[in-house]
C-alpha cells in the first residue's frame, strides 16, 4: 500500500514539473526549467521507492501488469532524461519530456486497481528480464522521439530566422542531436536483449522461439527500423534533422503499432 | 539621508565635454582625495567611463555640498560653466540611490543591458575603498546596487539578447553547436567585419581560424593577429569540409560558395552542421546553399532582424527592470530608516545611564556608608528600573522603523527627550 501512496505523490510531483516546465516555455525563461528539473528528480527519488516498497512488499520485481510496466516505463524517462542533464544542458527538453511521463502516469494510475497478482505462467526471472530490458529501451527511444520533436522545432526555427528568444530558450543542436543519439545507442542494444530474453522464454513456454504474434510482427519490425536508423547514423553517419525525423517516425509506427495491435489483433501477448 | 549625485552621461552631454573631462581611470586617483576635502563631503565614490561621470557622496549640508560638488567637476573639466551647468544632472535622496541603480544595472547605457557597467561601477567603488572615502551609507549602497544589477540580469531579458551583428553571429552559432570550444572558422575575406565576428568567436574559445582573402598578404597579416592559418583565396573550398563556421564578406560581384561546393564538402565532412554566415554586400554565398539539411545561412538582413528584434525584447524587459529598482529603492529606504533608529535607541539608552551615572554620584555621601555588595544591588536596581522602562519604547521603535516609511516616533523621542 506505501507503494501506491508513494507513487500517487510521484504522480502530483511529475505534474507538478511539468507545470513549471511549461511555465519555462510560456515565460520564455531558462530559470523555471531549472526548478523544474529539480521536482522532477525529487519525483524521480520518491518513484523509485515506491517501487522498492512494491518490490518489498511483493516479494519479486513488480514487472508485470499494466501499472507496473507503464509506472516502469515513466521511471526510466525520467531517469533517462536526468542522467542525461549531467552531460548537456538541455533543461528546457524536459517541457517536452515530463508531459509524456505524467500522461503514462496517469494511465497508470488508473490502472492501480487492476490486476495486480500474475498467473504462474509469467513468474520468474526471464520474464522479468524480458519486460525490463524491453521497456528501458522503448523508454529511451521515447526520450529520443522528445529530443528529436525539439530538435526539428529548433531547426525550424533557426531556418525561419524569424523569433529569436524561443531560439534562445530552446536547447543547441548539436546538444538534442547527442540525446537523440545517446538513447538510441543506449536503447537499441537493451530492446535487443529484452527481445531476446522474451524468445527464450517462449520456447521454455511454447515451444517455439517465435509465434508470428501480432505483438511480436510489429515489435521486430520497429527493431529492424531502429537497426537500420542506428546503422545509418553509426556508419553512413546520419546526423541532425534527418536522424531526427526518423527516430521519431519510427517510434510513432511502434507506438501506433503497439496500440492497433492490441485493439484489433489477437494476441498471445496479451499479458498486460 | 543627505545623498547627493552629480554627473553627466551621454543623453545629457555632448562628446566634447566629456571628453575635456578626462576624468577617467587614473585621474580618479587624484580625484577621490580632492573630493574628501570639500567640508560638507564625508563619503563619496567616483565613476568615470567614457559614457559617464557619477560622482556619489554623503554630505552634511545638501546645498553647500552640492555647489561645491559642481565648482570641483567645473574644475576638471576647464569648460565653460554655463554650458557645463546644461549637462550636469543632480540627485538627492531616494532619487540619487535609483540613479544609481538605473546605472549599475545597465538601465542607463547606450547600449541598454551591455555588461561592463558593473563592472566599472565595481572598479569605481574598489578604489573608493582602497582610499577610505566609503562609510556605512556608501558601502551598503554600493553592495545594494551590484546585488539589484545581478537581480536585474538574471530576472529579465535585458542583457540576454545580442544587439550587435557579430555577436548575434555568436549567440547563433552556440545555439547550433551548443559549445564553441574546439570548433574552426573559415573568414571569406579578411575586412574589418569578418576581424570583429573572428575577435567574438575566439572569445567563445574557438579553436583554429582560417582565412582566406584575395590579397594573401593581408589574410597571413590577420593569420598572424588571431594565430590562424591563411589559406589562398582560390584554395579555400578545399578547408571547407574541416570547418564548422563560414563567415565570407568578399567584395566579390557574385556568390562565390555555391551549393555545390557546400553539398560537396559536407558529403566529406565528419560532423555534418555547418553554419554559414554572409555579411557580404552583395551576397557572396549562394542562397540556395541554405537548403541543404543541417547547413544554416544567415545573411547581414537577417542578423539586422535578429539585432532589431532584440532591441524590441530589450525595451519591454526595461519596464520589468524598472520595477525591481523602484522594489529595491524602496528596501534601501527601510533599511536606512532602520539605521535612523538604531543610533536614537543608542542616544536614549545613553541618557538613561548618564541620569543613572549622575544619581549615584550624587548619592555617594550615604551610598559610601554601605557595604559594597548592597552598593552592586543598588546599582543593579537602578539598571534594571531603567531597562524595564525602556523595553516598550525600543521595542516600538523598531517595530515602527521595520513597518512605516516615515518614523514620528523616532522624531517624537528625540524630542521628548531632548536626544
Amino acid at each position: 500500500m506505501m507503494g501506491i501512496v508513494l507513487f500517487k505523490v510521484a504522480l502530483v510531483v511529475y505534474l507538478a514539473s511539468a507545470v513549471v516546465y511549461g511555465g519555462s516555455l510560456w515565460g520564455r525563461r531558462v530559470m523555471p526549467a531549472r526548478f523544474a528539473t529539480g521536482l522532477m528528480f525529487a519525483a524521480l527519488v520518491i518513484h523509485t521507492f515506491s517501487f522498492i516498497s512494491r518490490w518489498l512488499a511483493e516479494g519479486v520485481i513488480p514487472a508485470i501488469g499494466l501499472y507496473d510496466v507503464l509506472s516502469f516505463f515513466a521511471w526510466v524517462m525520467a531517469a533517462a532524461y536526468l542522467a542525461l542533464q549531467l552531460r548537456t544542458k538541455t533543461r528546457v527538453l524536459g517541457a517536452f519530456v515530463s508531459p509524456v511521463i505524467c500522461v503514462i502516469m496517469v494511465i497508470a494510475s488508473v490502472e492501480l486497481g487492476g490486476r495486480v497478482g500474475a498467473s504462474a505462467m509469467l513468474k520468474g526471472s526471464l520474464v522479468t528480464a524480458h519486460v525490463m530490458l524491453s521497456i528501458t529501451g522503448e523508454a529511451l527511444f521515447a526520450v529520443a522521439s522528445c529530443a528529436g520533436i525539439m530538435y526539428l522545432l529548433q531547426d525550424n526555427l533557426i531556418r525561419r530566422k524569424k523569433e529569436g528568444s524561443l531560439i534562445r530558450l530552446f536547447p543547441s543542436l548539436r546538444d538534442l542531436d547527442r540525446i537523440n543519439y545517446l538513447c538510441l545507442f543506449w536503447g537499441f542494444p537493451l530492446l535487443t536483449l529484452g527481445i531476446l530474453a522474451g524468445s527464450f522464454w517462449a520456447r521454455i513456454v511454447w515451444g517455439s522461439h517465435w509465434q508470428w504474434d501480432s505483438k511480436q510482427v510489429w515489435t521486430l519490425l520497429a527493431w529492424g527500423l531502429y537497426a537500420f536508423l542506428l546503422h545509418q547514423r553509426l556508419v553512413i553517419g546520419w546526423q541532425g534533422r534527418k536522424a531526427a525525423r526518423w527516430s521519431l517516425m519510427v517510434f510513432t509506427a511502434l507506438a501506433f503499432l503497439l496500440i492497433v495491435g492490441k485493439l484489433f489483433f489477437q494476441t498471445a501477448h496479451n499479458f498486460m | 539621508m543627505q545623498l547627493v549625485l552629480i554627473g553627466m552621461n551621454h543623453k545629457t552631454a555632448p562628446l566634447e565635454i566629456r571628453e575635456r573631462l578626462q576624468l577617467s581611470c587614473g585621474d580618479v586617483e587624484r580625484a577621490l582625495p580632492e573630493l574628501m576635502r570639500l567640508t560638507e563631503v564625508r563619503e563619496a565614490i567616483c565613476l568615470s567611463t567614457c559614457n559617464r561621470l557619477e560622482v556619489i557622496s554623503r554630505v552634511t549640508d545638501g546645498e553647500q555640498a552640492v555647489a561645491g560638488l559642481k565648482s570641483f567637476i567645473y574644475g576638471q573639466g576647464n569648460l565653460d560653466i554655463a554650458e557645463m551647468e546644461r549637462c550636469l544632472y543632480v540627485y538627492r535622496d531616494l532619487e540619487a540611490v535609483r540613479h544609481l541603480f538605473r546605472v549599475t544595472s545597465s538601465l542607463d547605457s547606450m547600449v541598454m543591458g551591455e555588461p561592463q557597467i558593473l563592472g566599472q561601477m565595481k572598479e569605481a567603488y574598489r578604489r573608493a575603498v582602497d582610499h577610505r572615502t566609503t562609510g556605512v551609507l556608501l558601502n551598503r549602497l554600493s553592495h545594494h546596487a551590484f546585488l539589484v544589477a545581478k537581480r536585474v540580469r538574471t530576472e529579465t531579458g535585458i542583457a540576454g539578447n545580442a544587439v550587435s551583428v557579430s555577436y548575434a553571429a555568436v549567440e547563433l552559432a552556440k545555439k547550433i553547436f551548443g559549445n564553441l570550444k574546439g570548433k574552426s572558422v573559415l573568414l571569406i575575406g579578411a575586412g574589418e567585419m569578418s576581424e570583429l565576428a573572428a575577435r567574438h568567436l575566439l572569445r567563445q574559445g574557438v579553436g583554429r581560424i582560417h582565412i582566406a582573402n584575395r590579397t594573401y598578404a593581408r589574410a597571413e597579416e590577420m593569420a598572424a593577429l588571431f594565430q590562424g592559418k591563411p589559406v589562398a583565396f582560390d584554395r579555400f573550398p578545399e578547408v571547407l569540409p574541416e570547418v564548422d563556421i563560414v563567415i565570407a564578406s568578399t567584395g566579390a560581384p557574385g556568390y562565390i560558395l555555391t551549393k555545390e561546393m557546400v553539398a560537396t564538402a559536407l558529403r566529406r565532412k565528419r560532423d555534418r552542421l555547418l553554419f554559414l554566415i554572409d555579411i557580404a554586400v552583395p551576397r557572396d554565398i549562394d542562397p540556395a546553399a541554405g537548403e541543404i539539411d543541417n547547413v544554416y545561412l544567415y545573411n547581414i538582413d537577417h542578423l539586422q532582424d535578429v539585432v532589431d528584434a532584440n532591441r524590441e525584447v530589450r525595451k519591454t524587459e526595461a519596464t520589468k527592470a524598472e520595477e525591481i529598482i523602484a522594489q529595491e529603492v524602496t528596501a534601501f529606504e527601510k533599511w536606512f530608516n532602520a539605521l535612523s533608529v538604531v543610533p536614537t535607541i543608542v542616544a536614549l539608552r545613553g541618557k538613561m545611564e548618564g541620569i543613572v551615572r549622575g544619581e549615584m554620584e550624587r548619592s555617594s555621601h550615604w551610598l559610601g556608608g554601605l557595604e559594597a555588595e548592597e552598593r552592586l544591588r543598588i546599582e543593579w536596581l537602578a539598571a534594571s528600573i531603567v531597562n524595564k522602562i525602556l523595553h516598550d519604547p525600543i521595542i516600538g521603535l523598531k517595530e515602527e522603523s521595520r513597518e512605516k516609511d516615515e518614523l514620528p516616533y523616532v522624531a517624537a523621542v528625540r524630542r521628548l527627550f531632548k536626544l
